[in-house]
């Protein structure tokens, strides 16, 4: 089988006739990696050593993205859902595939609430939570109602004006504050402290690119999805140490620990020019990639479990869930920073490391097999 | 609690009608009314200031009961 053949048998069996291109699925994979990571700094705990959790938690994150990647390509032209029910039977895969549902749900409804404390906080602290949320989600759930095709044009139209503001203009603007030694000294606290914020930085953001399991099948070309990912990936690896190095060089170690919102802080310092409001603006739209993403793979996960034809008739009552679970899962922000420290990392690697690498090497058995009854 | 209720009024008054015009499979109906009457329950309970634990606490509890967490 040639390449030809393989990406037409690729494209051919996709359930949802959507099809995106290479340069579409790195933009939404970098928004969707850029997405609340901005908002939380993950790497944050290890303090001025952030760099060095930023660098082993992307090589692990890596692995698990590689991982993912070799799941989607020993299952051409399968989602999450029909590879769970093909290597682990109907009623093992479906079960699975549901505790899947719930895990996007869950995401999305993080995601949703991480954006509504930011905007409360920092720029309508007036408003209610609610609201923010809820006209956040209807925007979100139009997305989603538009197609993959619709959310990856948006990411392929937004996330390099998002780039450009958040990570160069913002750099340069500020340029002529920064003591680039501010990192030093190494290892100050010893090593843990970066052990352990790079096993957060591994599930948040990496692992959860999982949910792009639901997504690689629309691509119109197998061939490219390997150098797509590693492409993405490292990306956001360098980006996330350039913000990083830029955080560090305007605060200092103490303050980048301390703040709650890192780049909404560095806007302000901007001398002459705000830029409040443009951050803002391009930090919902790395969230809304996120949270779109999360509630696509949902509703359409949950259409190809219970045999629904098309997704979008569940997106609604989806996207309302989420809305109301993102103000029922924490009591109030500092519960949320602290959740998301110590509990999600754990919570997500049954979701993020274990059940894939069962898929991983089921998928790898039945190659073997397929291969030595060919021969 | 009525503005809770009169905007899951409207939602499922937008949806309803068009799937009793596609004839949708009762399977659809149950899966859609399930989210949307959890939703309405947790809203309620919500703004009548009762909040029920939420699933952040479960899964807390459940790591930390199985020494996952301290």
């Amino acid at each position: 089988m040639d390449r030809m053949d393989i990406e037409n048998n690729w494209s051919d069996k996709v359930t949802e006739k959507a099809k995106i291109s290479s340069i579409q699925l790195f933009m939404i994979f970098i928004g969707f990696l850029h997405g609340s990571s901005v908002i939380l700094s993950p790497a944050a705990s290890a303090k001025n050593d952030a760099w060095l959790a930023i660098i082993f938690g992307g090589l692990g994150g890596a692995l698990l993205i590689c991982m993912y990647v070799a799941i989607a390509l020993l299952n051409p032209s399968k989602t999450l859902v029909q590879i769970l029910q093909s290597r682990f039977g109907t009623f093992i895969g479906n079960a699975v595939a549901i505790l899947y549902i719930w895990y996007f749900i869950h995401l999305a409804s993080l995601v949703l609430r991480n954006f509504g404390e930011f905007i409360v906080t920092v720029t309508f602290p007036e408003t209610p939570i609610v609201v923010t949320i809820g006209i956040f989600a209807a925007l979100v759930l139009y997305a989603v109602n538009s197609g993959i095709e619709v959310m990856s044009r948006l990411g392929e139209l937004f996330v390099p004006f998002m780039l450009f503001s958040t990570v160069i203009v913002m750099s340069l603007s500020l340029i002529t504050t920064q003591d680039f030694t501010a990192f030093l000294p190494l290892l100050e606290n010893g090593i843990k402290p970066v052990i352990d914020a790079a096993f957060g930085l591994m599930s948040f953001p990496y692992g959860e690119t999982v949910v792009f399991l639901m997504v690689f099948p629309h691509l119109n070309s197998k061939g490219k999805l390997k150098g797509v990912i590693a492409l993405s990936t490292g990306t956001y690896m360098i980006m996330s140490l350039f913000i990083f190095f830029r955080c560090i060089a305007v605060m200092g170690a103490d303050l980048f620990y301390r703040v709650t919102f890192s780049p909404h802080l560095i806007a302000l310092l901007i001398p002459e020019v705000n830029m409040e409001s443009l951050i803002d603006v391009n930090l919902l739209i790395g969230g809304g990639i996120k949270i779109s993403i999360c509630i696509y793979a949902a509703a359409k996960a949950l259409s190809q479990v219970f045999g629904i034809s098309d997704y979008r008739k569940m997106t609604t009552a989806i996207t309302v869930f989420c809305v109301v679970l993102s103000i029922w899962v924490y009591e109030n922000i500092l519960e949320m920073f602290d959740w998301a420290q110590k509990v999600w990392p754990f919570y997500s690697i049954p979701f993020q490391v274990f059940i894939p690498l069962i898929l991983l090497v089921l998928s790898l058995k039945s190659r073997k097999k397929q291969l030595s009854s060919d021969s | 609690m009525a503005i809770i209720a009169a905007v899951f009024t409207i939602l499922v008054l937008f949806d309803l009608p068009r799937f009793l015009k596609n004839k949708e499979p009762a399977k659809v109906i149950i899966i859609y009314a399930f989210f949307i009457s959890t939703s309405l329950v947790i809203s309620m309970l919500l703004a009548a200031g009762k909040r029920p634990p939420s699933p952040a606490e479960w899964i807390e509890w459940i790591l930390k009961t199985i020494g996952v967490i301290k």
